[in-house]
């Protein structure tokens, strides 16, 4: 028999050394992301939400295949006059009104025909301009989608900057920085979002050499990314804060590290998982502010579809077609849903007190 | 399956159940029956009064401002009418009659001089603002000089009285065309030609005498102090006006011409969606919806409200205006080719088919009417058009307001695929309601073309092509002259036909032809006359309805049953 480490001889490398004489397995180091991602395998109720959200990700990027070789109209083609042929009886995409016979006549757009009209108007017209409603919210998800994607990507970008900066070099520097968030925060989301989006809405954005048209994507991206950094930075500051006086950072600085590298190289991969948590969670709710500014008449113009629009469009209909403003609905639903528990599932996933532990 | 995550499932299709049902029980089931309201009434007997105690109004978005100096939209004029009391104004009458000038602050009709230039009325003696201030003769000049002051839209009005356009370029001194006596009340209006409108002018809401002391800006969320039956009491721009009687106002003497009003207040409360204002009518929570109801719902009213309706036809004409300033509708061709290319029918079916199609600047309840058919749909034609024109992908921006009771949005989104089947890169532009006209009529804005409507003022010719067509009357700001429409001899022709004191079958087959020449050159694009719902609660009295020509409308008359 092998003579054993003694006490006074032990060193990192003894579990392995006994492993090898008592000829067991190797023993093998995981990195965290390793066991992050063995625990998150397991979670299948957030894999199946993930799933979820990759089927409404890929329908609404397949809208315009949809809308060329399903329904064969694009989501703003007016169809006022058309008449469908729908399980072979002619059939008004917007019927006329008005008084008819000495009667008050309501003016009603086509109802679902559920592929009984070959493809067309499956979930019905969208109102007097006779649009295709399911290729509208097949549109509208895109739209939403990029701006609620989009919008997370720079404001967790901006964030984490800003985050790595205040915590890192403190002082004036920190203060600054707190301050703009404090200033952020005094401004209720919605509110500052409806302001900055209506004003963006008509004149579009032409500073500092950029120029941005006043119905493009990219004004409610940017708004929504705008005031929701205080609400990711804030967080990942008092995270940079507390790490900043770990001896793993001051040995960096004694090494001579530049603070551009302790902030990306020491800092940054330390707080990587709450930013993947954070902005995975920031997506669902960017939707749902989307939605919330589309409806207001803030964010994505007309006629461009989004699921906010789409509701805000039902309205007129609500009592006899109130699916015009439920399907989109539920369309935010499933998406916010599905990113949440994803979401949440990928939080516990990367619970840091989880580390493995040398054990002796 | 992770233990943690176990509870998560069932909850999560609790919480989806639980939002869904939510959702659905708020779309669910019409309205019902009008419940009692809430408000005290006062018992109507044979020669008692029909007075109440609140009339609710369900409003829409589009009051532009509660100051008469400043406020050109129907929204505004309706609430106005019984508030600021110009020195002549309209019968509260049903039917022609509607448009019967009759003296408000002024004692009589006024004396005309045999040229058509001097005009002269006495103000009535004894009439106080609703501060207790008595009116005075000069008041009358105070209030044309702040309409100047102001920017006002309706100084062209008064561009013919001597003095008026030396003061709206200095500013300085006053209008030497207007003399008072405050002692006498006289008021005495020199024009530099004759006018054949001109009694109507002094009897729009801009000629309403405010206090000369009225500061010179906006007064629409601290009112004016008011002449009329009514006072505004406070005004939060869309969310609430409330509008309450004038103490100081005495109906006797006005010898009937302007009723004291039967609901002792108003409260206008502003909704940005129509459906839920026409609900809350038929519930009973309001008692008037100033709302057009959505499309949809005109089979419920017709089933179950029918007689809580009232069809009406007001002289309106819908259009699209194209500046004609601002390339590609600098070139005719291009303005005919909208002409040719929007199909006029599927725009009524947008508006629930309540509309009638029309290419007429006039709507067709005027004697100087003559149908315009110059532009039957041929998209062909407007595609020859637009390629000949050379500008063939240039980019347009329109602009709508989102006013669903006008359908500016649906018809907007009609006209931007339009635009994009003749080959434009069209994009849309819709904005508030609330600052639509001031934007579009801010020639900084530039707007190339966009959703515009004309509700008459006064039933005359002169207010649609004077106001919105003659060239002599483009302004920097709040012009009503979208398309910037400038053509020397229609110009002249309209000034040569301002000074007609009567419209004669001569002078009205003029107009027809003014009609005529004015879309050749196509500055617009008209589109419909719309009609209008009126829908109440059923405690509202339709045999008190009264619907003037000019107004639409009138609050004060309505009675409770």
């Amino acid at each position: 028999m092998a003579e054993r480490a003694t006490e006074t001889e032990f060193t990192l490398d003894a579990p392995a050394q006994s492993a090898a004489e008592e000829h067991g397995p190797a023993i093998q180091g995981r990195s965290p992301w390793y066991l992050a991602w063995r625990r998150l395998r397991k979670n299948y109720f957030a894999f199946f939400f993930l799933l979820l959200f990759l089927l409404i990700v890929v329908a609404c990027a397949l809208a315009p295949l949809y809308a060329s070789h399903v329904a064969h109209t694009g989501p703003n083609e007016n169809h006022i006059l058309e008449t469908v042929r729908v399980n072979g009886v002619p059939t008004d995409v917007v019927s006329p009104g008005g008084v008819i016979n000495g009667k008050l006549t309501p003016s009603l757009p086509i109802g679902p025909t559920w592929f009984g009209a070959g493809g067309r108007f499956v979930l019905g017209a969208d109102g007097p301009n006779g649009r295709d409603e399911a290729v509208r919210l097949l549109y509208g998800g895109r739209n939403s989608l990029i701006v609620g994607i989009g919008s997370s990507i720079f404001c967790v970008f901006f964030s984490v900057v800003l985050a790595l900066l205040a915590g890192y070099f403190r002082g004036t520097t920190d203060f600054v920085i707190t301050r703009f968030f404090d200033v952020m925060f005094a401004f209720p989301v919605v509110l500052l979002g409806i302001a900055l989006g209506t004003a963006l809405s008509i004149s579009g954005f032409q500073h500092f050499g950029i120029s941005i048209q006043a119905g493009s994507l990219w004004i409610p991206t940017i708004v929504i990314s705008y005031v929701l950094i205080p609400y990711v930075g804030r967080p990942l500051r008092g995270q940079v804060l507390s790490l900043r006086e770990k001896e793993f950072v001051e040995a960096a600085i004694a090494q001579g590290a530049s603070p551009l590298r302790v902030m990306f190289s020491e800092l940054l991969p330390n707080i990587a998982s709450s930013v993947l948590v954070f902005f995975t969670l920031i997506i669902a709710n960017n939707i749902v502010l989307e939605a919330a500014l589309s409806f207001l008449g803030a964010g994505v113009q007309p006629p461009n579809p989004s699921w906010g629009t789409l509701i805000s469009n039902g309205r007129d209909f609500i009592v006899t077609r109130p699916w015009l403003s439920l399907a989109p609905g539920i369309a935010i639903v499933l998406t916010v849903l599905s990113l949440n528990i994803f979401g949440d599932g990928l939080r516990d996933a990367l619970d840091p007190r989880a580390k493995v532990k040398v054990e002796l | 399956m992770n233990r943690k995550n176990g509870w998560k499932l069932p909850l999560a299709a609790v919480a989806l159940a639980v939002g869904l049902a939510l959702i659905a029980s708020a779309c669910g089931g019409g309205g019902k029956k009008a419940a009692t309201t809430t408000a005290s009434t006062t018992t109507s007997s044979a020669g008692a009064s029909k007075s109440f105690a609140d009339f609710r109004i369900a409003y829409d978005t589009g009051i532009d401002f509660l100051d008469p100096g400043l406020s050109y939209t129907v929204q505004g004029w309706a609430i106005m009418w019984n508030v600021y009391l110009p020195l002549l104004g309209y019968k509260h009458v049903n039917g022609p009659d509607g448009a019967t000038l009759v003296p408000y602050l002024a004692q009589s009709m006024p004396t005309v001089t045999s040229d058509g230039k001097t005009y002269t009325l006495t103000l009535r003696k004894g009439v106080k603002y609703s501060n207790g201030q008595p009116v005075k003769a000069s008041d009358f000049k105070a209030t044309i000089e702040r309409d100047y002051k102001i920017d006002s839209p309706g100084v062209g009005f008064f561009g013919g009285i001597v003095g008026a356009s030396d003061f709206a370029k200095t500013q300085k001194g006053n209008i030497s065309g207007i003399v008072t006596n405050d002692s006498t009340g006289q008021i005495t209006i020199h024009l530099t030609s004759p006018q054949g409108d001109f009694e109507n002018i002094l009897a729009m809401e801009f000629a309403a005498p405010l206090p000369a002391s009225t500061p010179a800006k906006d007064q629409s969320t601290t009112p004016a102090p008011s002449t009329g039956p009514y006072m505004i009491q406070s005004y939060s721009p869309n969310k609430q006006a409330i509008v309450v009687r004038n103490p100081y106002f005495d109906a006797s003497m006005y010898g009937g011409n302007v009723p004291a009003g039967n609901p002792d207040k108003m409260t206008i409360d502003i909704f940005g969606d129509a459906s839920v204002a026409l609900t809350r009518t038929l519930n009973g929570q309001e008692d008037y919806d100033f709302y057009q109801p959505p499309n949809d719902r005109l089979g419920e009213l017709e089933s179950k409200y029918a007689n809580q309706i009232k069809l009406y036809t007001p002289a309106n004409t819908f259009y699209f205006f194209m500046n004609t300033r601002e390339p590609p509708f600098n070139n005719v061709k291009v303005r005919q080719a909208v002409n040719y290319a929007i199909n006029r029918k599927a725009l009524v079916r947008i508006y629930g088919g309540l509309a009638t199609p029309t290419e007429n600047v006039l709507p067709p309840t005027y004697p100087s009417y003559a149908k315009i058919t110059m532009y039957p749909y041929n998209l062909a034609k407007a595609k020859q058009l637009v390629a000949a024109s050379g500008t063939k992908g240039a980019t347009v921006t329109i602009w709508g307001s989102n006013n669903e009771s006008r359908r500016s949005p649906e018809a907007t989104a009609y006209l931007q695929q339009v635009l994009k089947s003749l080959g434009y890169n069209a994009q849309l532009k819709i904005i508030n309601a609330a600052v639509y006209w001031t934007t579009i009529g801010n020639q900084s804005t530039k707007a190339q073309i966009g959703f515009a409507d004309w509700f008459q003022d006064y039933p005359h010719p002169l207010d649609w092509f004077d106001v919105l067509l003659n060239g002599e009357r483009i302004t920097q700001t709040h012009n009503n002259n979208y398309a910037n429409f400038n053509d020397a001899a229609i110009n002249s022709k309209i000034d040569t036909l301002k000074k007609e004191p009567e419209l004669t079958n001569s002078v009205n087959n003029q107009w027809a032809q003014l009609d005529t020449e004015v879309m050749k050159q196509a500055p617009w694009a008209p589109y419909i006359n719309q009609q209008g719902i009126d829908t109440f609660n059923s405690d509202i009295d339709l045999s008190c309805y009264v619907f003037n020509v000019n107004y639409q409308f009138d609050f004060s008359t309505i009675c409770k049953k």
